[in-house]
């Protein structure tokens, strides 16, 4: 398999006039932590949707484990693993409900099926939850269980868009255990945040302004680039350097 | 084929886990049912009648005897006074005022030409047209009936019209409910397939999940299709309870064949169904959804000849009804069910429907996108 999870050159899209993401090249490797930074219509989740098949792009060129994004997105779908951050599974169906469906979707066998929800209700210690309906779980809880069931086909890369919105600070900070955990497995993790403190977990950042990378470093680099002691500085500095032009 | 077994499993468990929406499906189709089929009645029974004999003889008493003996009319009223009819007619006590003037049975044995003066209310035209029938149609049967050569009135009656005899086919006893039943079953299979469908897409456009779906390998025809099996299921099990309620609570006449039913529904559920993707695939939320499946409903029964029958519609708009795929399925109905029609009698209705089936659900799979804007 490709060292290169994630291979993007000269990416845009457009909506009509509006410009969402210009022109964007990066280079993401297999087993990578890589984050993307940005305020509110920076582009990133326009970036992650592209990245998934969910836009197509309106101009550049795109490969996402190899496949290109024009070409090949339904194959693409099988690869990779989606976490939006809306809840996205049933909560009218109990736990066990909905790990068999995504399970199904994604053509694994009964068995497997079985051998994987067992062992991802246990890890999340969720295994007394697993007839109850997934409505009534509580919400810390609900993160790990989406992205556990996003995961059930062993992605190779998975997109995370705001995961940890909407989640208190404890929660959030079980969550990037699991993310460590995924990554250190040789899964690549893309994952778009507006919380700064996240971004020094990532390996490597890009930071974007109106639809272009503006900077794209190891969160040492950066502080060290621009002298600043914290990533939420670091953005600041760069926000005002790019409203002034 | 798995992947659309998995998505119609997840549907039904949704469906049946929702107790609120197993009533919509299930329990209100039958209260509308039992309400609307009498409700809506175009039969003009019990009109309320006021009589104002002047003349007093064996002949009025005759005449006012004939009225009161039908269920077509209750007399509410005896009076001298002309005046006190305006009064009824303008508090609704009465509907129609049956006027024998003094003298009437005189005139009658002279052989002079008798009047008797009706007066109804015209508010309501369709109503007084079929009181003023139903009085003429008693007069000139009594005039008939007492067909001696001394009452000149009954000679001059059946001098001047061709006897007529009458026999209604398909409905012998004009029971309007023969014809609104079947139509509401209509009206049924339009709201319920539209909404579920429209109503379960958005849902999950919603709460984030159809976006979820978007990124995994489902494929959009088996996506849809694992949506619209369940509701033709659904569908189909509802026209089963709503049939089984007409037949043996209204005594609604089957005469057709079942199974040309069966497959002609299917079309229209097509159709129907697909008009619910359609709405969802511009609508971004379920109020939205509601209110655009709302107007297509209200445009749809109102067009379709439910109770508006469609010759009596100006003819621009009745051209506008063959725009409307309910039309035609509407027609098909009352003809299975009332004259027992079959497909060689359909033929043009089942092809216009087709037609629309066939533009609709390719209109509505082409629109919905794996993809989101």
């Amino acid at each position: 398999m490709s060292e290169i999870a994630v291979q993007t050159s000269g990416l845009t899209k457009k909506f009509g006039d509006f410009v969402a993401v210009d022109q964007v090249s990066i280079d993401v490797k297999r087993g990578e932590i890589f984050g993307f930074l940005g305020a509110n219509g920076a582009g990133k989740t326009t970036m992650i949707r592209m990245l998934c098949g969910l836009l197509k792009p309106t101009s550049g060129e795109g490969k996402v484990t190899g496949l290109d994004l024009y070409a090949e997105s339904e194959r693409i779908k099988q690869k990779i693993g989606y976490m939006s951050q809306k809840f996205s599974l049933y909560n009218d169906l109990t736990l066990s409900e909905n790990i068999d469906f995504y399970g199904g979707i994604y053509g694994l066998n009964p068995t497997d099926i079985e051998f994987k929800k067992n062992q991802l209700l246990a890890d999340l210690q969720l295994t007394p939850w697993r007839d109850k309906l997934t409505g009534t779980l509580p919400p810390g809880f609900k993160q790990g269980l989406a992205l556990g069931t996003a995961m059930l086909h062993d992605p190779s890369i998975v997109f995370l868009d705001e995961p940890t919105s909407g989640v208190d600070p404890s929660s959030r900070r079980a969550f990037w255990d699991v993310i460590y955990q995924t990554a250190s497995r040789g899964i690549t993790v893309f994952v778009t945040t507006h919380f700064m403190d996240e971004a020094e977990y990532c390996h490597r950042i890009s930071i974007m302004s109106t639809g272009k990378i503006i900077a794209l470093d190891r969160p040492d680099n950066l502080r060290e680039k621009y002298k600043l002691p914290t990533i939420q500085s670091v953005f600041v500095h760069l926000m005002r350097q790019a409203s002034t032009h | 084929m798995k992947r659309i077994l998995q998505m119609m499993q997840k549907e039904f468990r949704q469906i049946f886990r929702d107790r609120p929406m197993m009533g919509i499906i299930f329990i209100v189709p039958l209260v509308q049912l039992l309400i609307l089929a009498f409700a809506i009645t175009t039969d003009v029974k019990h009109i309320k009648m006021s009589v104002v004999d002047f003349d007093k003889s064996a002949i009025s008493r005759e005449i006012i005897n004939a009225f009161s003996q039908t269920e077509r009319f209750d007399i509410k009223d005896f009076t001298q006074d002309l005046h006190r009819i305006d009064n009824d007619m303008r508090s609704w006590k009465t509907q129609i005022a049956l006027v024998i003037p003094a003298g009437f049975s005189k005139d009658m044995q002279r052989g002079a030409k008798p009047q008797i003066h009706i007066s109804a209310d015209g508010v309501d035209g369709n109503t007084a047209g079929i009181a003023l029938g139903y009085a003429q149609a008693i007069l000139v049967k009594y005039g008939l009936e007492n067909n001696s050569p001394d009452v000149s009135l009954t000679r001059r009656i059946s001098l001047h019209i061709v006897n007529m005899v009458e026999r209604m086919w398909y409905n012998l006893e004009l029971d309007s409910q023969q014809f609104m039943v079947p139509g509401i079953v209509v009206v049924l299979l339009t709201i319920i397939p539209m909404m579920l469908s429209a109503m379960s897409l958005v849902k999950e456009k919603e709460i984030g999940t159809l976006e979820q779906l978007m990124v995994t390998p489902l494929r959009k025809h088996q996506l849809l299709l694992g949506k619209i099996i369940p509701f033709l299921i659904l569908s189909y099990l509802e026209l089963a309870i709503v049939m089984t309620v007409a037949i043996l609570l209204f005594n609604i006449a089957m005469n057709g064949s079942y199974l040309l039913l069966a497959s002609l529904s299917f079309l229209y559920l097509i159709t129907t169904i697909g008009l619910g993707i359609f709405i969802s695939t511009f609508t971004h939320t379920q109020q939205q959804a509601m209110f655009v499946a709302w107007f297509f409903m209200v445009f749809m029964i109102i067009m379709s000849g439910f109770f508006i029958p469609i010759d009596n519609m100006p003819g621009s708009l009745q051209a506008f009804t063959y725009l409307n795929p309910m039309r035609f399925f509407m027609a098909i109905i009352r003809d299975i069910f009332q004259k027992g029609s079959g497909l060689s009698y359909l033929s043009r209705d089942s092809a216009m429907m087709t037609f629309y089936g066939i533009i609709i659900i390719t209109l509505a799979v082409f629109k919905f996108r794996k993809r989101v804007s």
